[in-house]
Order: structure tokens, then C-alpha cells, then sequence
């Protein structure tokens, strides 16, 4: 139980990573603002279910974060519960795999709008309130492609440079506001979003590269999540923690 | 309690950073083998407190990592008493800050004796108990001026940069037993190897820190905690900062 007491706020919680990082924030005590682009029934239920079974708050918020104004609306809602952030993760992204000169400024752009520009909207909403706590930890997701060269990543692994540059960034001007910003860059990861973008043989190619030749599970990177916003990392900011099974290019 | 029914080895026990591991680890449901590098009854007192308090076995290991003698005569007895070990915890250290003219080749050879040297030694033994197990996790310490640098420290600096590579090399060829390497690098802690700077220094150095505070021993066991647990089951080869956001 790390985050006894704590209130998040994920996004992308619908499949994949962010949805393992709602269950294991909920396990470790926290109350969760779990956001998703699209309302759906089993959504609801499973976040009804999720706080009863773990006597947490869980509440779904729906809204595309690349709309400026339901993602404004989402926050309101946040603001209107008149409860402290503690914790702000920010998951939700998307993937685009081709090749440099094959890639549109249109897919380019797309690409950026979701993974780096909501991202910042969203979280200058939430810093707002972080700064009047005086305190909080925020949550990046970047990419072991923000971080190694993997051919066809370009626009990918740009856009999550970009959200591990803004994350040290973060960290310095936040840090006398006791707010921590960190970016966690995993590696392959066992989620849709691999098995949709990648053929299995280049999932096998990735898996032979790193030192512990598996796919990591989402709860892996969950794990990390907690860590970084519990208070066992009171004195880590700045931090870009790479959970890739110790991938090596 | 991140680390019921495991045993984790420590060393540099005694005092500041590996005190508060000690701790930490014990109140997280580890067993301990606590290697010091000399009996003290303070420190005695404290571990048979803390063991009645957790519940957890404490059990002390003299020897000092200067001499290699001593460590393999404890690294047998561990194996010896058929102790497994599922957490090695390097933190035992020292430095001797010098500019780099200055600086003899003795006082550069005693620091990494004991900061690399021995503590390779000790991996050797520990990891091969570990590989018999087929799983385990060693933390190795290191330090943010192994990779800023640090005016007067190249011989602590260069030390802990060896460790750097070694941990990363480790990870390498220790994975396919299910052993995780990885190590920390502390920026300014609030140690007694901190407290030897000069006051006014040591306020300059921290106006360098975003956080505009020195960490604490605590902050830092909090991340090898991270580190030992199953928390972190997919990283290795890493070296994570605890700086406050100086990196």
C-alpha cells in the first residue's frame, strides 16, 4: 500500500499500460480519476468494481485529450471535487510505425497532437493546482524509442524525445514547488499497441535485444509508476527510468 | 512489506545509507545479513531491537573490505550456513578527495580497493549462490559524479564510474539466471562523508540542487527498495539518479 490517501489522475486507461496502472494505483490505496477517450459500459463497471474492491474512489472521465475543450470540461470536473492531485500520469499516446521519408506531416503532426501537445495542455491544467498544493508527482510516459534509434520510429520516438526533454525540464522549474516530474521509457511491452504495430517476427527481433529476452507485462510498467509517484522516490526528480528488460541497441 | 521471505545481503551496515537499508528492508519483511566493517555496541543494540521489532532475522557479518582475506572467510560462512540471498546491496564506500595533481597513486588505489575491488569480490560470491537459485537482484552504488565529475574526486568518481560499467556488464551476462544489476547514483545525501564538507560549501552545493535540499539516507533506501523489490522485475542495467533533480 503506496499511495494510501493519494489522488491520481491517468490517462489512457482503457487498455494496455494504463489500464494495469489503474489496478495497481487502486491496489496500492490510491483514488483514481481514470480518463479514456470513449465511454463504454464495461468501463464503468470495471472502475465500480475496482473501487469496491479496493474500498477507492474510481471514477471514469471521458474525453479525447486532443479536444481542448472536453479535455477543459474533464477538469472542471477534477476542480469541482475540490480534492488535492497528488499524482498526475500521463499514459494515453499513440504509435506510428514507417519510415522517415514516408512519413506525412500530417501523420507527423497527429502523431505530436496526441503524444506531446495534449499532453502539456493537461498537465498545465494540473500543475496549476500542483503549485498551490505545493506539492505532487507527475508521471511522463516516453519511450525506449525516444532513446535508442529504431528505423521506422521516427515521428514515435521524436514525439516521446520531446516528452522526456520536457520532463527534466519540468523538474527543474517545478522543483522548489515540491513537485517531482519523471517519465518512465519502457521498452516492448506485451500490449495492443505492439501486437497491432509490430510483426511478430521484429516483436521476436526486439526481444532477442534485450538482456532478459521477454516482453515486459504492463503491470511492469505500472510497477514503476507506483514507485515513482509514492514516496519511496521523495528525492527523484528529473528522472527518466527506462523499464525495457535492459535493452540493449 | 515489498519483500517478505527474501534475504538480502548489506554492506556498509554500520551508519548512514546502509543503516537506513537496513532498516527499511527489515521493516519491509527481509532477513538480513548486515555486514560491518567492526563490532559496535550501539549498532549491536539497534540490531537486535529492530530484529524484535520486524520479526525479521538480523544477522551481523564482521569484516573489513580492504582486506580480501576477511571477505572470503564471511562470503564461505554465508555459503557455509546454506544462507540463500535474494537481494546483494553494495553500499560500503569511501573517498578521499584530492585534486587530481595531487592525488597519490596509494590513496587512488585504497579508494578503489574498496569502492570497486571488494565489491566485486563480494558479487562474485553472492552472484554464484544466485545463480544456483536461478533469480536475485544486486544494487550496486554509484554516484552522480561518476557521470558530472567532480572537482577533487577523480579517484571516488573514476570508482564509481567503474561500477557503472560493471553493473552494466553484469546485467548482461547474469540475466539468463533471472538476476536482475542495477545501481543507484545518489547526488548530495545528508551523510557523515557529506557532513566532512565545510558549511558554506556545502549551502553552495545545495543552491545547485531544483529540489534546494540535500536527500536524505532514507530517499535512498527508498529507491533501492524500488530496486530489490518486484516492483522492478523488468528493469535492469540501469542507473537511476537520486539528486533532487541536479542531472
Amino acid at each position: 500500500m503506496l499511495l494510501t490517501g493519494k489522488n491520481a489522475i491517468i490517462t489512457g486507461c482503457a487498455r494496455g499500460i494504463g489500464r494495469r496502472m489503474l489496478i495497481a494505483f487502486a491496489e496500492n490505496g490510491a483514488n483514481v480519476w481514470a480518463c479514456c477517450r470513449t465511454r463504454t459500459m464495461e468501463f464503468d463497471q470495471f472502475c465500480e468494481d475496482l473501487g469496491k474492491s479496493n474500498s477507492a474512489r474510481i471514477t471514469p472521465l471521458y474525453f479525447d485529450i486532443t479536444d481542448g475543450l472536453k479535455m477543459k470540461e474533464a477538469v472542471k470536473t477534477i476542480l469541482a471535487a475540490k480534492i488535492s492531485v497528488d499524482v498526475l500520469v500521463n499514459n494515453a499516446g499513440i504509435t506510428y510505425n514507417a519510415l522517415y521519408q514516408m512519413t506525412s506531416m500530417d501523420k507527423m503532426r497527429e502523431v505530436f497532437e496526441v503524444n506531446f501537445f495534449a499532453q502539456v495542455a493537461l498537465t498545465q491544467y494540473v500543475v496549476k493546482l500542483m503549485v498551490r498544493q505545493k506539492s505532487g508527482s507527475i508521471i511522463n510516459i516516453s519511450s525506449s524509442a525516444a532513446l535508442d534509434a529504431n528505423p521506422g520510429r521516427s515521428a514515435y520516438g521524436a514525439s516521446k524525445a520531446a516528452v522526456a526533454c520536457m520532463t527534466r525540464v519540468m523538474a527543474h522549474e517545478l522543483a522548489e514547488q515540491n513537485i517531482r516530474v519523471n517519465a518512465i521509457a519502457p521498452g516492448i511491452t506485451d500490449t495492443d499497441m505492439v501486437g497491432e504495430s509490430m510483426t511478430s517476427a521484429a516483436i521476436e527481433e526486439a526481444v532477442e535485444k534485450t538482456r532478459l529476452k521477454r516482453l515486459g507485462k504492463p503491470s511492469e510498467i505500472a510497477d514503476a509508476a507506483v514507485f515513482l509517484a509514492s514516496d519511496l522516490a521523495s528525492y527523484v526528480t528529473g528522472e527518466v527510468v527506462r523499464v525495457d528488460g535492459g535493452l540493449r541497441n | 512489506m515489498l519483500l517478505r521471505g527474501k534475504t538480502a545481503l548489506i554492506t556498509g551496515c554500520l551508519k548512514g545509507i546502509g543503516y537506513e537499508a537496513l532498516q527499511l528492508f527489515a521493516r519491509n519483511g527481509a532477513d538480513i545479513l548486515a555486514c560491518c566493517q567492526h563490532e559496535d555496541p550501539v549498532f549491536e543494540e539497534h540490531r537486535q531491537k529492530l530484529a524484535a521489532e520486524t520479526g525479521v532475522t538480523i544477522t551481523p557479518y564482521y569484516f573489513d573490505l580492504s582486506n580480501a582475506e576477511e571477505i572470503m572467510s564471511a562470503m564461505k560462512r554465508v555459503a557455509a550456513e546454506k544462507r540463500k540471498v535474494d537481494i546483494l546491496l553494495n553500499i560500503a564506500g569511501t573517498t578521499e578527495d584530492s585534486l587530481f595533481h595531487m592525488t597519490t597513486m596509494a590513496s587512488m588505489r585504497r579508494v578503489f580497493e574498496i569502492n570497486f575491488f571488494s565489491q566485486m569480490l563480494v558479487s562474485q560470491y553472492v552472484s554464484k549462490l544466485m545463480v544456483r537459485q536461478k533469480s536475485g537482484t544486486i544494487i550496486n552504488v554509484s554516484s552522480i559524479t561518476a557521470i558530472d565529475g567532480n572537482v577533487g574526486q577523480t579517484s571516488y568518481s573514476a570508482s564509481k564510474a567503474a561500477l557503472i560499467g560493471a553493473t552494466k556488464t553484469l546485467a548482461s551476462e547474469l540475466a539468463e539466471y533471472n538476476i536482475r544489476v542495477n545501481a543507484i547514483a545518489p547526488g548530495i545525501i545528508q551523510t557523515d562523508m557529506t557532513a566532512a564538507i565545510p558549511a558554506q560549501t556545502f549551502e553552495k552545493l545545495c543552491s545547485r540542487i531544483p529540489m534546494g535540499r540535500a536527500g536524505l539516507p532514507s530517499e535512498v533506501a527508498g529507491v533501492m527498495l524500488f530496486l530489490a523489490s518486484d516492483l522492478s522485475s523488468y528493469v535492469t542495467g540501469q542507473v537511476l539518479r537520486i539528486d533532487g533533480g541536479i542531472g
